[in-house]
């Protein structure tokens, strides 16, 4: 009894430290976010807002100076939504052919997967440019998309290959002897169980495409055409002085989306129906 | 070259097309092209922006002009991909010190012709030459900020000092007052600072690199450049406190935070020092019957040479409407709209309109420092030598107390391997 | 064709000591599937919208950077000059730089240090959480989530002034803790710290896929392997090494190959924070190099025989985790 106990404690001291350490900085993002600008770097630091305001929102939300947040919301939600599923679908069954079939050039596939995650994207800016400008897809949401698509595909065909590794083959089979076609069993055995692991890689890509920054200032330069991170950036001049704290508003209110995002979907992360039916 | 003839080629057939009546897009035809214009950061005021919108669009009926305010950040990664691609913008301004790196490589389209229309000898000169390239004028000033010093007047009071009329002056004044507050600095110097760090080099008598032929030289390392550096580094060890590897921006935090005396910083940081309290970013208001402000003083008095930062303004190679692109152009070097850049606060382009600025005491001190700026070497690999940050990365060292002789020596190799490149 | 299944390999089954607890190997898939013509199709089928899009928007411009790293080519020649090649003059200057060396050596050891201690605390954290009651286990994945989701920059902007010479927080809790006065004191100036910095802001970063990803891995072992193994007196490492993190092994490696790769190519945290303080040439890594080599610096040619030069070193590095997975079968 008492070792649970002590167990119980140690355990939720640790959680406390992992979440103090995880949210401090993005706590420190906030509190700046609520104060002055000119109160933000002071010798003795404010750890509450010393003087508490929430004109950093509205400047962020409604400066007419500057170009608006909603649009720029608008396209963000818009590539990041679309990525995020053109991703799931095509790496779910890239992921599927290399693990449930043996064919002549799988290794090649996988070593090209591989590969194309080493090439440093800085290296590439000028090429994708390009490319996207001969399809006349600079400035328009399918161009970043498919760069994005692109981008996150890799890694996301990379990551499920393991998770559907670790689905035993025998629960299709099982189906299929049930009378499930090949392609039933797939989506009504598999894909289920893979919930996991297609929550993980669609919050990385979700996150990925939401905060990329340098491609989508090169690829998409019209100002309507603007995405959130790029967006955040016409908060920072160099001749005159950085609003920090409207970019830390900027930042707070870019956080959301993802926070939701991840609070609908991580209810899947859980597991309870693998288990469930693995033991089954 | 080859990309020069071309523009020029664009050009006559457009006119030619336009002359006989098939036009597809060009000048003053009535088909409504949409002239792009990209304005960086917000210094250019909204004044200036509709004037420029309402005048382009009355004197070329059935067009429009679009301004697209683009940032800083990343300004170059985006000209280079966007000037190339077939979605150009038309006009384009960038900054002083990244205009060479456009102009060599065909990025813009050739202006020699309109030189003395967009305002010829008029323009301020150092500017024109970082807008040109191998004999060809592609890129025109646009407007040109100028480095001023700012100091605190009850510190100098406490102090007992009047306003320096000497570099060594103004040196000796600053650690006087780092010395009497102790946590102050004397003058405010962060290492990677090295804008400021050019009028020590060139009052000595030294630069950062001569023009030897038809190459450049580095030459932090000759005698003259030495004795600029430790200047530098006894300001920086002895008056600042500021940190030694830190930057430039947001000189106003220490500033209203009481923990600087005296302050280099271009001349709109007044503004940002003085910003209401109800401001998007407040500053310290109280302060204003407090903040003096002169020009930098040079070795033998009157005005150091300062480096001048700024921008320039040129048309894309790749516009599609090149004449249209040019008429906005020669509207914004206009005397009406260089103007209003004057009168908030920026140097105009043309030398007979320094007078906008006005007349007060910062506008004076603006005016004899900008009649003394001076620019970085117009090598077209200078911006490369400062995306490299070699300098940054140089003064820091200075500020540390490194030998200078040995630094200066070192980063003579590299500047000059880039600048051979 | 074999007839072991891929799937084979992520079950314990070859473990030593573990194959009392171990569930039975999965079949391998049938023939039956081999037989049709269209089964034969299938892999094919589901392989051409990924490597469509892959073909399009990274193969070109792949290939057109593998050219470039041949040709002299700046500026100039991004706005239409014709470029000449140059053989392998452009990987020869490289090559024989010795920032190169020092920014692959900085790199490396940098890498190192980042993936183990990511993995550490990744699956540290992991297994925390399969032991949380569901109130501190939300509160734990939001806190990750949190710090996964601040953009980059901003991440760099507030770690930037946490640690800031006058102003920063830690200066002064750490001021307040030992009693002197640590206002001042630069942590971006030595190299060393400044990679201890960097370090801190990488992997708060990159701890919450880790811990997510093998936690996510965690859920599909299935508990009664686990019982079964407490029951054999198996203590909590020992359960974990031989029973879990063999069902976890694809995850692992998967996982670890991606940290490598990612903290190898590192870019916008150390290009951001060497804009706060710190020099530029002792902090450098690959991906900072390169960026400042070709988009900086105007360099292309020289940025593409480095970017072609770091894949084959990234290659070299993962190759015994390919060889592994290909004798294994896994790949």
């Amino acid at each position: 009894m008492t070792r649970k106990r002590l167990d119980s404690l140690l355990l939720g001291t640790a959680a406390v430290i992992v979440f103090v350490f995880s949210v401090f900085p993005v706590y420190w993002m906030i509190n700046t976010s609520l104060q002055p600008n000119n109160q933000i770097r002071t010798v003795v630091p404010n750890f509450v807002p010393a003087n508490f305001t929430l004109r950093n929102y509205e400047t962020v939300l409604f400066d007419t100076t500057r170009s608006d947040f909603m649009p720029a919301l608008g396209n963000s939600l818009m590539v990041t939504i679309s990525t995020v599923a053109i991703a799931l679908v095509f790496a779910f069954l890239a992921s599927l052919a290399v693990t449930r079939f043996r064919f002549r050039s799988r290794k090649g596939f996988i070593l090209a997967i591989l590969i194309i995650q080493m090439i440093p994207a800085e290296a590439m800016i000028v090429s994708t440019y390009r490319v996207l400008d001969s399809w006349s897809l600079l400035n328009t949401i399918a161009g970043l998309t498919l760069v994005y698509v692109a981008t996150v595909l890799p890694f996301t065909i990379w990551t499920l290959r393991g998770f559907v590794n670790g689905i035993p083959i025998d629960l299709e089979e099982a189906a299929m002897i049930d009378g499930c076609s090949r392609t039933g069993a797939f989506w009504k055995i598999t894909f289920p169980l893979l919930a996991p692991g297609l929550v993980a890689t669609g919050v990385f890509g979700f996150i990925q495409a939401w905060n990329e920054f340098l491609l989508a200032l090169v690829v998409n330069s019209r100002p309507e055409m603007m995405t959130l991170p790029v967006w955040l950036r016409t908060f920072q001049v160099a001749t005159g002085t950085t609003n920090w704290a409207a970019i830390m508003a900027g930042s707070t209110l870019m956080a959301i989306p993802v926070v939701i995002f991840f609070l609908v979907v991580q209810g899947r992360m859980t597991g309870g129906l693998v288990s469930g039916a693995v033991k089954g | 070259m080859r990309k020069k003839i071309l523009a020029a080629v664009g050009i006559g057939m457009a006119a030619a097309l336009a002359l006989s009546g098939c036009s597809g897009s060009s000048s003053g035809s009535d088909d409504g092209a949409d002239i792009r214009v990209w304005l960086v950061g917000t210094d250019t005021p909204d004044e200036a922006r509709d004037y420029l919108k309402t005048t382009f669009e009355a004197e070329n009926p059935g067009s429009t002009l679009t301004i697209e305010e683009q940032a800083w950040t990343g300004l170059v990664d985006k000209l280079t991909t966007n000037l190339s691609g077939s979605d150009s913008p038309d006009v384009v301004e960038v900054g002083n010190t990244q205009a060479a790196a456009f102009t060599s490589a065909g990025a813009f389209l050739d202006l020699s012709d309109k030189y003395e229309e967009l305002g010829g000898d008029d323009l301020l000169p150092g500017f024109v030459e970082a807008g040109s390239y191998d004999g060809s004028f592609y890129a025109a000033p646009y407007y040109s900020g100028a480095r001023l010093v700012f100091y605190k007047k009850d510190l100098y009071a406490a102090a007992g000092l009047s306003v320096p009329t000497t570099l060594e002056e103004y040196v000796a004044n600053g650690k006087a007052l780092a010395a009497a507050n102790p946590g102050v600095s004397g003058i405010y110097f962060p290492g990677q600072d090295w804008y400021n760090a050019l009028p020590y080099i060139w009052e000595a008598g030294g630069d950062i690199a001569v023009k030897d032929g038809d190459s450049w030289k580095a030459s932090l390392s000759s005698p003259e450049s030495i004795a600029g550096l430790e200047m530098i580094q006894d300001v920086m060890t002895t008056a600042s406190s500021a940190p030694k590897d830190g930057n430039e921006t947001s000189p106003e935090v220490p500033f209203c935070a009481g923990e600087v005396a005296q302050l280099s910083a271009p001349s709109w940081v007044k503004w940002s020092i003085l910003a209401p309290l109800d401001a998007e970013a407040p500053g310290c208001p109280d302060q204003e019957s407090n903040l003096g402000v002169f020009a930098l003083p040079g070795a033998d008095g009157g005005a150091a040479k300062v480096f001048a930062g700024g921008s320039n303004i040129a048309v894309a190679a790749k516009s599609a409407h090149p004449e249209l692109a040019t008429a906005a152009l020669e509207i914004m070097l206009s005397d009406e709209y260089q103007t209003i850049l004057g009168k908030t606060g920026l140097v105009p382009a043309k030398v007979s309109l320094a007078d906008t600025v006005g007349t007060d005491e910062v506008a004076q001190a603006i005016a004899s420092a900008a009649a003394n700026a001076k620019l970085t070497p117009a090598s077209p690999k200078w911006a490369d030598v400062e995306a490299a940050g070699v300098l940054q990365d140089f003064f820091v060292k200075i500020g540390q107390g490194g030998d200078v002789t040995e630094l200066a020596t070192e980063v003579d190799k590299k500047i000059d391997d880039i600048l051979a490149g | 064709m074999s007839t072991h299944s891929p799937a084979l390999e992520v079950a314990p089954g070859g473990a030593d000591g573990s194959r009392q607890v171990a569930p039975v190997p999965p079949e391998p898939p049938r023939p039956v599937h081999r037989r049709r013509r269209s089964a034969r199709m299938a892999p094919m089928v589901l392989l051409i919208p990924a490597s469509l899009v892959l073909i399009v928007v990274i193969g070109y411009p792949l290939l057109q950077l593998v050219i470039m790293s041949f040709q002299e080519f700046g500026r100039e020649q991004v706005f239409g000059k014709p470029a000449p090649f140059v053989g392998l003059d452009n990987y020869v200057r490289v090559l024989t730089d010795s920032q190169f060396w020092a920014v692959l050596g900085r790199s490396v050891a940098f890498a190192a240090v980042n993936v183990v201690v990511t993995m550490l605390i990744g699956t540290l954290i992991a297994l925390l959480l399969t032991r949380l009651n569901k109130g501190f286990k939300l509160l734990v994945s939001v806190g990750l989530l949190l710090a996964w989701a601040m953009p980059a920059l901003t991440a760099v902007i507030v770690w930037g002034w946490m640690f800031d010479t006058q102003y920063g927080v830690v200066n002064y809790v750490l001021g307040m803790i030992t009693g002197q006065d640590l206002h001042g004191n630069s942590w971006l100036s030595n190299p060393l710290s400044f990679f201890l910095v960097a370090t801190i802001i990488i992997t708060w970063q990159s701890v919450p896929f880790v811990a997510f990803t093998i936690y996510a891995g965690l859920t599909q072992v299935p508990d009664e392997v686990l019982e079964a193994a407490q029951l054999d007196g198996a203590n909590g490492p020992k359960r974990f090494f031989l029973v879990t993190f063999p069902y976890l092994r694809s995850i692992f490696l998967v996982v670890t190959v991606l940290q490598v790769i990612w903290d190898l190519r590192v870019f916008t945290q150390i290009y951001a924070l060497q804009g706060i303080g710190g020099i530029r040439e002792q902090t450098s890594t690959l991906g900072v190099y390169i960026y400042q080599t070709s988009l900086g610096t105007g360099d292309y040619g020289a940025g593409g025989a480095i970017a072609v030069i770091m894949v084959v070193i990234m290659m070299a590095i993962s190759l015994y985790y390919v060889r592994q997975s290909i004798k294994d079968e896994e790949l």
